[in-house]
């Protein structure tokens, strides 16, 4: 079990698996990474060495937003969104999608479980 | 899909023509325009329009973080005025 980048613990998966454990590096990076600092990229997160490690860390805090960063970014994004009174800041203040998609089924990701509304007659029944 | 870049920014002949008057005169608005999908240049910054809503004309002032977006973004075009009740979803609906 090695540490990269504060709290994750990437466990006993190839490299290239082990590494999409930080948040912020899919398939692609996770890659891009292994070639740059010219490891195996099918070698156990495990077999990796001290030095390895820091190396990886090293090299993820430089070169992408990786874990807090991304978070911190990515609510701040939204944030500016819902500040400056737009059409897609408005959808993130009320939870629903914010992509134009529909809503009179389901948008169950952002809507949430459903509320059943008493008296409101079923999509079947509706013509 | 974004717009090409090669074009740059939309940006209604009427709306380019009205802030240049505007700028002209030292005045900073408001802008009456129809033209919601123009897009709000750095220049716009400080100024307001008033936006078409499809009914009548919202006041938008325009700060920084505005840039970028375009101008119908900050007039919403629907009127959501609750969900009817069950009597009246009764009468109304199938």
């Amino acid at each position: 079990m090695a540490r990269i980048v504060g709290v994750d613990i990437p466990t006993n998966k190839r490299l290239e698996i082990a590494l999409t454990e930080v948040f912020g590096v899919g398939r692609q990076t996770a890659l891009e990474v292994c070639k740059a600092l010219d490891l195996d990229r099918g070698m156990k997160a495990r077999d990796l060495t001290e030095g390895q490690t820091a190396e990886l860390a090293a090299h993820l805090t430089k070169n992408y937003t990786v874990e807090g960063d991304l978070r911190r970014q990515l609510a701040q994004d939204i944030a500016r969104l819902r500040d400056i009174g737009c059409y897609r800041g408005l959808r993130h203040r009320r939870g629903l999608p914010v992509r134009g998609q529909r809503t009179r089924t389901n948008a169950r990701c952002r809507k949430g479980a459903r509320k059943t509304v008493a008296g409101k007659k079923s999509v079947k029944g509706m013509k | 899909m974004g717009r090409s870049i090669k074009k740059g920014p939309f940006i209604d002949p009427s709306v380019a023509r009205k802030v240049a008057a505007m700028e002209a005169s030292g005045k900073k608005g408001p802008i009456t325009t129809w033209a919601r999908a123009s897009t709000i240049l750095p220049e716009y910054v400080g100024f307001e329009f008033m936006v078409h809503d499809g009914r009548r004309h919202v006041k938008v002032a325009i700060t920084e973080d505005m840039v970028g977006h375009r101008l119908g973004e900050f007039a919403v075009t629907r009127t959501f005025r609750g969900h009817t009740n069950k009597k009246e979803g009764m009468k109304v609906g199938h």
